[in-house]
């Protein structure tokens, strides 16, 4: 039985040019970059040097690339950061984000609600649009941060980021953007897009887990959620992890290099894919379908099925998908993206492919057929029931 | 190795058979499912997500019972089978949390776990086992099936006495029984832990659970609190009386008890005084002697039979409490209801909990017991009410499995 990973999305192999970069750290360039002697500045250069490639590949200055621990991290330093800065200034922070984004942003804005600012979401539509009217009115009732994702993780949308900056910019707010599902898969650069502050993590792009980058822009004030030593500006102290921010550049690099190359491929399998599915299986929806679509994502909703055991008799195939976003226990729980775009899903089953790098079209084309040989049997124990 | 006689004679080749297993993280479960892959079969585990009960986000570990799952999925890992999360959190809370607060508010003493396997355990299995292509599904449970006769598979009492866990099963679904599998029914809990020991599972010495699923702590007031209307009655204080209407004490709320219970009711009588009867009605719970609280037999209801039902007038064996030997009676049917006459007067008879009938070691079936008769000999004239009590302790709560 073949066994074929179409859950991207959630995380990726790690590629061969970043494992054999960090094993040399590992193996051999051991310093800390703050020590003195040799060995210190070494490593000390290893870590500057993967600064500045992953600045060299998003188009920012190196001084504006921070190493952390995750897309989470990244997230919570941006905007926890940016209500404590705000704070501190005595103001009041007040955090606006797009209703599909990923938790680790929508939790840290409730967060900034939790300890006396404000929070609120801005709609997004079925159609792919952000409610611009809604995000004037949030800015013109002063909100401080705005974060809205550049990809979404679940269903794929490229949000509007280009215009979301500028609005934001105009009214003299912050504005932050995950990306962690863009890079690699739509252009990605600070030069740009007006971001103040931009997430990133190595594990979706074939670096390691607990690897991450947040981009600060130049000047801009955020404040650190955790304190130590000198480390990453003081903004992330704790003796750095060389060998994953020398994987992390490389993984970002390669990212942005085959970035164009990659997308359209990959686009072309989803493409395959989603038509198979199409034909095989009636009633089915394609969530996320809209114009402005990252190429890796494929979300469909299956009529009339327990989306666990479809997920379950798929991996019995050896076939690897996911219910939208994986979560710690497993279970599934009706997804806060789908119910923003498309309300309340009765009896839908939501299945998310995201094929990667190795993913090839006879991979494809096996999925789909074993999807709908499960479906089948799945129903036909339905009939009898 | 060891082997299941009665399940799996030794030469039955059952390589391509998929059985989906049950296993709640605990060292039982693993043991089933490591001895179903040694036996050949191709395995899938399966845990049940049957309730949530921190509610908060603040904890999410103990949520879901999320140990169990991560337990169950490392002894997955080591076992090489795949192993998935069913959510049954909706069902479960109908079918035996929502029973089980109704059972107190009544008076009465639910039996969740009985409730559990017949109704929502065994069949949620069935169906999503279905779904993914098994053959058959299986637990770690203490009891033996005979697939001998294929179309009415016999089931018998687990070989460790100890452990036995047949109490729990009568309500099984009798078509259900031709697809089931009970691998740990001719072991003891030692073989079982030696056993995991040997496989070197992360489960194998995991502490025996002790508590009902969804009361964690033991205390099931707690729950009864959060899901029955505020001054529920059976929250409320009432009257501890005796039989003949003396009121000896006050109670705070007769869902505190259990026919049976010693425990909570004061001291200073002339001879020891257990719960016999709980009125929901007056809210009053009835003391007495250990002999007032005998009763002669015992109504059942919601009856089941895991096969052909014996005869009617014909001799069986019952057991009435989860740690009680089964005793002689005789089997009575009237108006359409199942009585049970017992050769010697049985004390401590719980409306709510089961009364189940064996032959030998033979498990027929059973039912939930409505109430005790005193002061009745059932016979086919018996017909009209009586309120009766039962009696005796032993009973701190609900036993499980």
């Amino acid at each position: 039985m073949p066994l074929i990973y179409l859950d991207h999305a959630a995380t990726t192999p790690i590629r061969p040019e970043v494992c054999e970069r960090m094993m040399a750290i590992l193996d051999g360039d051991f310093g800390n970059p703050s020590s003195a002697h040799r060995w210190g500045r070494s490593a000390a250069a290893r870590l500057e040097e993967a600064r500045e490639r992953v600045a060299g590949a998003i188009g920012a200055d190196r001084g504006e690339v921070y190493f952390v621990r995750g897309g989470t991290e990244s997230d919570n330093m941006a905007i926890l950061g940016h209500a404590e800065a705000v704070r501190r200034r005595g103001d009041a922070p007040f955090a606006v984000v797009s209703a599909i984004e990923h938790k680790a942003v929508m939790s840290a804005a409730a967060e900034v609600g939790e300890r006396g600012g404000r929070w609120s979401t801005v709609p997004v539509y079925a159609d792919g649009t952000l409610d611009l009217d809604e995000l004037d009115t949030a800015l013109a009732d002063g909100a401080s941060i705005v974060s809205v994702m550049t990809v979404n993780n679940e269903v794929g949308i490229h949000l509007p980021v280009e215009a979301v900056a500028e609005r934001t910019r105009a009214y003299g707010a912050v504005f932050h953007t995950d990306a962690v599902q863009a890079l690699g898969k739509v252009p990605v650069s600070i030069e740009n897009l007006p971001v103040d502050l931009l997430s990133l993590t190595g594990h979706k792009i074939y670096g390691a887990k607990g690897t991450g980058v947040l981009f600060v822009r130049r000047g801009l004030d955020i404040a650190p959620l955790i304190f130590g030593g000198g480390q990453e500006g003081g903004l992330r102290p704790g003796t750095e992890d060389v060998a994953g921010a020398v994987g992390m550049s490389i993984a970002v690099d390669l990212a942005v290099l085959e970035q164009e190359s990659e997308a359209d491929r990959i686009r072309g399998l989803r493409d395959l894919l989603q038509f198979r599915l199409e034909n095989g299986i009636s009633g089915l929806r394609v969530h996320g379908d809209v114009p402005n679509r990252a190429p890796h994502i494929l979300n469909v909703g299956i009529p009339d099925v327990d989306p666990e055991a479809l997920l379950a008799g798929l991996d019995l195939e050896g076939i690897a998908a996911s219910a939208g976003s994986a979560c710690d226990s497993g279970v599934q729980t009706a997804s806060h993206v789908l119910k923003a775009l498309y309300g309340r899903l009765e009896g839908v089953a939501a299945l998310r492919f995201s094929p990667g790098h190795t993913t090839t079209e006879a991979d494809v084309i096996h999925a789909a057929d074993a999807t709908l040989r499960v479906l089948e049997t799945i129903r036909s124990v339905e009939a009898r029931a | 190795m060891l082997r299941h006689e009665r399940d799996e004679p030794g030469t039955r080749d059952v390589s391509g058979q998929r059985i989906l297993v049950a296993m709640s993280g605990g060292v039982d479960s693993s043991v089933a499912a490591a001895l179903l892959v040694q036996q050949g079969y191709d395995v899938v585990g399966a845990t049940m997500k049957t309730f949530c009960y921190s509610g908060g986000e603040a904890h999410p570990k103990t949520c879901c019972g999320l140990d169990g799952i991560t337990d169950a999925r490392r002894v997955s890992d080591m076992l090489g089978i795949p192993h998935y999360l069913f959510d049954v959190e909706e069902d479960f809370t109908r079918d035996v949390i929502d029973d089980f607060v109704a059972e107190y508010a009544r008076g009465r003493t639910p039996n969740p776990c009985v409730r559990c396997n017949s109704n929502t355990k065994f069949q949620d299995l069935m169906q999503r086992g279905r779904r993914l292509g098994c053959d058959g599904i299986a637990s770690g449970h203490y009891v033996r099936i005979d697939h001998s006769d294929s179309s009415t598979p016999a089931l018998y009492r687990g070989v460790d006495t100890s452990k036995d866990q047949s109490y729990f099963l009568w309500g099984l679904p009798t078509e259900m029984l031709p697809f089931l599998h009970f691998p740990l029914g001719d072991l003891t809990k030692t073989q079982v832990r030696e056993q995991a020991r040997a496989l070197g599972l992360v489960t194998a010495d995991k502490p025996e659970s002790q508590e009902i699923c969804f009361v964690p702590t033991g205390d099931y007031r707690d729950l009864l609190e959060k899901r029955l209307e505020t001054r529920h009655p059976a929250l409320e204080p009432g009257l501890i009386v005796t039989r003949d209407a003396v009121v000896i004490g006050e109670h705070s709320g007769y869902a505190n008890f259990t026919v049976g219970q010693r425990k909570g009711l004061g001291g200073g009588f002339s001879q020891p005084l257990y719960v016999i009867e709980i009125r929901a009605e007056s809210r009053e719970v009835v003391v007495g002697t250990a002999e007032e609280g005998a009763s002669e037999g015992v109504e059942i209801g919601e009856v089941n039979w895991l096969g052909t039902p014996p005869p009617v007038d014909s001799r069986i064996l019952v057991q009435i409490r989860y740690r009680a030997s089964a005793v002689p009676a005789m089997l009575r049917s009237t108006g359409g209801r199942f009585l049970l006459a017992f050769d010697e007067p049985q004390r401590a008879v719980t409306p709510g909990q089961s009364a189940v009938l064996f032959e030998g070691e033979r498990i027929l079936g059973g039912g939930r017991i409505e109430r005790a008769l005193v002061d009745e000999r059932p016979t086919e004239e018996v017909g009209r009410a009586a309120l009766g009590a039962p009696t005796r302790q032993i009973l701190g709560g609900t036993p499980h499995a």
